[in-house]
């Protein structure tokens, strides 16, 4: 017994358990049952709605222009950011990395839209300094709240919180939490932007389980599409868009309501709302996207 | 004394206007010198005014930009953490004293060497604005009061050479944030240092008085975009130490460019149509920009900006 | 070797003893509380969901034919293309895009409140509705269909550590998982909408919700449900939607109205 005591003590200092965690791996499917048309075939011109972004971010979207894409070969090949990612073109394959002392060191995450990388750091590592780069993905680190993953990501470079032209600075941060249910994901992003946000903006999105996924290459080589002088950067003057009423007018909605901040988020903003400009009698476009389980075609 | 007030006056007025929005700093005593290292060979430390780089190799140590005179010591005691080696060059990006001030401290910091000289590189402008004569007439201060001045000019579009197992070059970027900036390559390092030309967390500051120009300030920052590589998927690659703020890539440099261009369009078309310079800022044309470059800094920049386009 | 072996079998044992003694209010080997004794969080207070996700289909009632992200099937493409709202008004149906399967997309705030031990109610400001959570165990088998229907709900299980397997060379003693959801299911439910312009959903609807609760770094309160409608007559496949709610400091905004068609 007194050979086993120490011993004894031992394994069970070692054995004691905290909760555990979930486990997230596999091949994901993101399931497009909400903002399927903004998230897969593309946001309208426009379209702030739902977003608590200030003057500054509005102004932005205003100015942009698609062809930037194009003609700025840069942005050809540019990927979402870490938390865009989690929107947007997201088949996603999760893996565990472990330690040496075999405890879990790391999630990793691969999205399949331009490849994108992102490790979560699960052994309590600082995050880097103010005047370390930034990547697309950001760092993340992460702990465990019960059943729930609790990520928080800094260092992303800039980027959009939608594909029309609304900004996301790189000071901004995020918070995540991921939980399972079955053969379900959620993962709750919670967006907060000192430069262009009024509020923390919060999205969650919803993958299910494919053990037949199969993600593949996502290769990006830019090329002149679109031939313009060197240094043209295309973009519209301040109230030249012509676009901006598209989708109050095809949507029948106020124009005002388009164009999002933290006054038209909450439900007290649907009677003070003013009447749209126009309002067709029937849906024309994007009316049966995710019918049927498919795609998401514009008729 | 006289140049001592000269170079402290060209260093408080350097620093203030090369950090749009921020107060000037008198006491840097509690100055903390952070080290980043960046890629192979290049490292990047920073204190209080620009952003130094430090390359270390066989053969010693190359600096580019020296800081503020009070602040050698800590930037010195930094870099023989990094290496013992010899400092051999010191390249100045253009003549801001928060980027040249340290120069005659270091001059005097390192043994001298006849075997292992320090060179002091600058564009020719650098050092013909800091030998300039003063307001009033006042003479001009000389290269002998200041041992740091960059006397191993060029001139041509261009210059390079070789150290610590890479190619180095320096390029002269005609009238962008001044007259003299050099942006440096680093092409084993795969490393470029913009010094003012590129400011990812402030508008970048034309200097007309000393020369600079919105559309040599975007043929610069074009430069640089020729100059850098991503690695993959538009990141990382080729880095760039900017003049302040962090560490970069192709992508950041992208979005800083992207602004000037936009608000350079604004502007023209704003004088295009007639308008006074106080009309052009009371349309403010940074407006969606001030959140993230400070709205502190908009004025200025956009007063530099009309006045390149109109040449009033 | 034997004194080693049986160390590790009674070590293997003592984090199961451990949970049973300082766990969730158990008793020794008996299974967790369910209801307000087992609550693992406070879902009680005010809440209101901005609406960040599918505004142009949320705040303001979509054009009619406006099923966009709604895996509807074709059976349930003709009831949205002949949408009619002055006909669920006079059949006083104003309230059918604020049952159970569609309520909680709804612009409006929560009012969450134990009724009792065994019982969470949700009041709905948007619609007057009132959902009852049920922890005692499954629905009663004849129940009238209404719009809320009837939710059995039920802490999700923790899985507790220690269990037999888990116990050899090179293993440490297996780990529990502990679960801060709470999981409702809901039958009986009267025909509905999905979305005011008339996406319905049907009587054999079976609605699956997991509310998790969760917070900010600067301690602001909030909880996303996930929302599985399963409908065998007017959908393709199972339509999941995560809806998120923040908390608010009182019922200062809580503005009962009635439910309308449009």
């Amino acid at each position: 017994m007194k050979k086993t005591a120490p011993l004894l003590l031992l394994i069970a200092v070692m054995g004691v358990p905290a909760f555990a965690q979930m486990d997230f791996t596999g091949e994901w499917a993101p399931l497009y049952h909400e903002d399927n048309p903004e998230r897969i075939p593309g946001p309208e011109l426009g379209d702030y709605m739902g977003i608590p972004i200030n003057n500054a971010a509005r102004l932005r979207g205003d100015a942009y222009d698609a062809d930037r894409i194009s003609v700025v070969s840069e942005y050809q090949c540019r990927p979402h950011g870490g938390d865009y990612s989690m929107r947007g073109l997201a088949n996603m394959r999760v893996t565990e990395e472990y330690g040496p002392d075999d405890h879990l060191l790391a999630i990793h995450t691969r999205m399949n839209f331009q490849e994108q990388a992102r490790t979560i750091w699960m052994d309590a590592r600082p995050h880097p300094s103010e005047l370390a780069p930034h990547t697309f993905q950001g760092f993340s680190t992460g702990t465990w709240e019960d059943n729930m993953l609790a990520v928080f990501t800094t260092h992303e470079k800039e980027s959009y919180l939608r594909r029309n032209g609304l900004p996301r600075s790189d000071k901004a941060t995020f918070v995540e939490h991921w939980v399972r249910h079955g053969n379900l994901l959620t993962i709750v992003t919670a967006i907060t932007d000192p430069v262009f946000l009024t509020e923390t903006f919060v999205r969650s999105q919803t993958w299910q389980l494919d053990p037949g996924q199969r993600m593949g290459r996502d290769i990006c080589e830019y090329v002149p599409e679109i031939a313009k002088p060197v240094g043209t950067v295309p973009a519209h003057l301040p109230g030249t868009n012509p676009f901006l009423h598209e989708v109050a007018d095809w949507y029948g909605l106020p124009f005002e309501a388009t164009r999002g901040g933290s006054a038209t988020l909450y439900p007290e903003y649907k009677d003070k709302a003013p009447k749209p400009d126009k309002v067709p009698a029937m849906c024309d476009r994007y009316c049966a996207c995710g019918q049927n389980g498919r795609g998401c075609n514009l008729h | 004394m006289k140049w001592r007030a000269a170079i402290l006056a060209a260093g408080v007025c350097g620093w203030l206007v090369s950090a749009a929005g921020q107060q000037p700093q008198q006491n840097f005593d509690n100055v903390k010198i952070q080290v980043t290292p960046v890629q192979k060979n290049i490292y990047m430390l920073f204190g209080a005014g620009g952003n130094v780089t430090v390359q270390v190799g066989k053969d010693g140590v190359l600096l580019i930009d020296t800081e503020f005179e009070p602040l050698v010591p800590k930037l010195m005691a930094e870099i023989k953490k990094l290496s013992d080696g010899p400092i051999q060059y010191i390249i100045n990006t253009h003549v801001h004293g928060d980027h040249v001030g340290g120069n005659d401290a270091f001059y005097k910091l390192i043994p001298k060497n006849p075997q292992l000289p320090l060179n002091i590189i600058a564009h020719a402008n650098v050092l013909n604005r800091l030998t300039a004569p003063g307001p009033n007439g006042a003479p001009g201060t000389s290269t002998a009061e200041h041992p740091g001045f960059p006397e191993d000019e060029y001139d041509t579009p261009y210059k390079d050479f070789y150290y610590n197992g890479e190619p180095i070059f320096i390029y002269h970027e005609p009238n962008a944030h001044t007259d003299g900036d050099s942006v440096i390559l680093f092409r084993g390092s795969d490393v470029v240092t913009t010094g003012d030309i590129f400011t990812p967390d402030s508008y970048p500051f034309i200097d007309i008085a000393r020369g600079g120009s919105v559309k040599g300030e975007i043929d610069a920052l074009d430069h640089i975009l020729e100059l850098t590589v991503p690695a993959d998927h538009q990141e990382g690659g080729t880095y760039v130490i900017p003049g302040h703020g962090r560490v970069c890539d192709e992508a950041d440099v992208v979005e800083f460019r992207d602004m000037v261009v936009i608000v350079k369009d604004r502007v023209q078309d704003l004088i295009k149509k007639g308008k006074t310079l106080d009309q052009v800022k009371a349309s403010k044309p940074t407006e969606d920009y001030d959140t993230e470059y400070g709205a502190n800094g908009a004025d200025r920049f956009v007063e530099a900006v009309y006045k390149s386009l109109s040449g009033k | 070797m034997r004194r080693i072996l049986f160390a590790i079998l009674i070590v293997g044992a003592v984090p199961a003893l451990t949970f049973a003694q300082g766990g969730r209010g158990g008793g020794r080997g008996g299974p967790p509380p369910q209801g307000k004794a087992g609550a693992p969080v406070d879902l009680s207070g005010y809440w209101v969901s901005p609406i960040f996700e599918d505004y142009r289909w949320r705040m303001f009632t979509p054009l009619k034919g406006d099923a966009a992200s709604v895996p509807i099937n074709d059976a349930a493409r003709k009831i949205v293309d002949a949408w009619d709202p002055a006909k669920d008004e006079a059949a006083g149906e104003q309230c059918k895009a604020y049952g159970a399967a569609g309520i909680m997309r709804v612009p409006g705030r929560l009012h969450i409140t134990w009724q009792d031990d065994n019982t969470l109610k949700i009041e709905t400001d948007a619609g007057t509705q009132t959902r009852l959570f049920h922890f005692t165990g499954q629905a009663p088998k004849e129940g009238e269909p209404s719009w809320q229907g009837y939710s059995a709900a039920k802490w999700e299980v923790t899985a507790l550590p220690g269990g037999p397997a888990g116990v050899g060379l090179g293993m440490l003693p297996r780990q529990g998982t502990k679960s801060r959801t709470l999981d409702v299911v809901t039958t009986q439910l009267r025909p509905g909408y999905l979305r005011k312009n008339g996406v319905p959903y049907g009587a054999n609807t079976t609605l699956t919700e997991y509310y998790d609760h969760w917070s900010e770094p600067s301690g602001q309160e909030w909880f996303t449900v996930t929302t599985v409608v399963t409908d065998p007559e007017y959908l393709a496949i199972p339509f999941v939607t995560t809806t998120d709610f923040k908390k608010e400091p009182d019922g200062s905004k809580f503005n009962p109205r009635p439910c309308t068609a449009r």
